[in-house]
């Protein structure tokens, strides 16, 4: 039987991430609600945890710098779940879940293997990571796309997103299987979420 | 300015009486910001034809042209025209003319591509009205090879449109084909007249993109889009303009546009309504916008209240 998960995230390059993981975990893919940054979603959360009382739910948020791990974030969000809700918490951003298939990354972004950090989720600011990396690219055309511009007080380049969701969504680039074995949070992201696809 | 109904329709509302109007032009690249200035002063004479007060023209911060000289002097009747448009007066800047004349405005009007007759005798109609035809005068190969990667493209806004091709009608007019796909193994074939307005729209976004002429207006590129298709534009231009090089203007209300993060302070101006007349500023210019956006507000929360016409609130109270 086809299993469909709904989702909420903070911006589109969540929302990518989270639809492969989805099919990944042996299911489809529902409407993803994209949100506009991490308060609005934290905001309809209510909104979310009823809906996922009747059919399966994924919510992905960053951590960020709130706070000092993602249980206490999690207890103090949603403190009563339903049983269909998945609440996951990306360690720090979900930028560490890309950053933890090194060799891919490397490969995309033209940078030596060495440079991309093994430790991924303790890096402080994992997307300022990914822009430092795309930064040393040997490729003109992900350095003019990923970093940003000097002037445009901005803190990614004009098409930095487009170029992460291209990783995400290209079959051969991404791994998320590898990527978790690298990666705590993502590892225990996948693994709840085929359970839930399991259950369901 | 015939078009647009001569110098008194083109003056600014707020201004005081026979101001002129002026237009100023720099040209270049990242290296050189000002490899060509050009600026025309224009007012109009005692019939109301546009007359020049200025045109001046400088090459690398050397002057090439500065009218009135004396020759307009002797004739003023020579004062309306400018050199800019007379092939035997600017070979000195034949590079800033060719240049000027390859900016494209495209607003399209869905309605103007699906009845072209309203349109007949126009050429590059920015509102789309001989779009078709465009599309049948561009050479068969560049036309299919774009039609498939705009197909390509669409696909993702319109998941069951598979092919899109241009086909000739009996009376040989131009007509846009798509294949929708459905239950049935062979689909449906549809032309522009059943293709819905965002679908048109979109389609002649894309169309203009892929010509990698020179600078392109697009007015409201949100019209009649999905707000998860607009998301993406955006990053769209940009990787169209790492590739082509092609400068994309945009005029635009909308938040979902806005909200994308890679969205420099340095190329947003916003266009503030005042007494005076409409302000142009850009949005770095306002230290309350930068610091907003350090403090996690997206642009679109930032600049678009700025922007709100004084007095809105007052439509509340309409029909009362």
């Amino acid at each position: 039987m086809e299993i469909h998960v709904s989702g909420a995230v903070e911006g589109l390059l969540d929302e990518v991430v989270v639809r492969r993981l989805i099919s990944f975990a042996g299911a489809i893919a529902g409407p993803i609600h994209v949100k506009n940054g991490k308060s609005q979603l934290l905001e309809k959360l209510a909104g979310y945890n009823q809906a996922a009382s009747i059919a399966p739910w994924i919510v992905v948020v960053d951590l960020d710098q709130d706070e000092e791990c993602a249980p206490l974030f999690r207890h103090r969000w949603l403190p009563t779940k339903s049983d269909l809700m998945l609440f996951r918490i990306a360690v720090r951003e979900v930028e560490s879940w890309l950053i933890a298939d090194r060799e891919r990354l490397a490969k995309f972004l033209s940078v030596p293997v060495s440079d991309v950090p093994v430790a991924c989720e303790s890096l402080g600011n994992p997307k300022q990571i990914m822009i430092d990396l795309a930064s040393r690219s040997r490729r003109r055309d992900i350095r003019t796309d990923m970093v940003p511009r000097s002037g445009s007080g901005r803190h990614e380049g004009p098409a930095y997103t487009s170029r992460l969701i291209e990783f995400v969504i290209r079959g051969d680039l991404w791994r998320p299987h590898i990527a978790a074995t690298n990666c705590r949070s993502l590892d225990s992201c996948l693994a709840r979420l085929k359970g839930l696809v399991g259950s369901s | 300015m015939r078009k647009r109904g001569g110098v008194s329709s083109l003056r600014c509302l707020a201004a005081r009486r026979y101001s002129e109007v002026a237009i100023r032009v720099r040209v270049g690249d990242d290296d050189n910001e000002a490899e060509w200035e050009y600026e025309l002063r224009l007012n109009q004479d005692r019939l109301r034809r546009p007359s020049i007060r200025r045109e001046f023209v400088a090459h690398n911060g050397k002057e090439i042209l500065v009218r009135p000289d004396s020759k307009d002097k002797k004739d003023p009747e020579r004062l309306t025209q400018t050199y800019l448009e007379q092939v035997h007066a600017n070979q000195q800047f034949r590079d800033l003319a060719t240049f000027l004349t390859t900016i494209r405005y495209l607003h399209i009007v869905p309605q103007l591509v699906r009845e072209p007759d309203r349109s007949i005798g126009r050429v590059n109609d920015p509102y789309g009205g001989d779009f078709l035809e465009q599309l049948a005068r561009t050479p068969d190969k560049t036309r299919n090879a774009r039609l498939r990667s705009i197909s390509e493209a669409l696909k993702v806004a319109v998941p069951q449109l598979k092919e899109l091709e241009l086909a000739r009608d009996v009376r040989g007019s131009p007509h846009l084909r798509g294949k929708y796909e459905h239950w049935r193994p062979q689909g449906a074939w549809q032309t522009e007249v059943e293709f819905s307005d965002g679908t048109l729209r979109l389609l002649g976004l894309l169309w203009a993109l892929l010509d990698k002429t020179g600078p392109l207006l697009l007015e409201e590129p949100e019209l009649s889009l999905h707000p998860d298709v607009l998301r993406y534009i955006p990053q769209m231009f940009a990787r169209i303009q790492r590739r082509t090089g092609r400068q994309v203007v945009v005029s635009t209300h909308s938040t979902d546009l806005l909200n994308d993060k890679g969205i420099g302070l340095d190329e947003v101006l916003l266009l503030i309504p005042s007494a005076e007349g409409t302000e142009v500023c850009l949005a770095n210019s306002f230290r309350e916008i930068v610091e907003l956006l350090k403090g996690g507000i997206s642009l679109a929360d930032a600049v678009v209240p700025r922007t709100r016409p004084h007095r809105a609130e007052q439509l509340a109270l309409f029909g009362s």
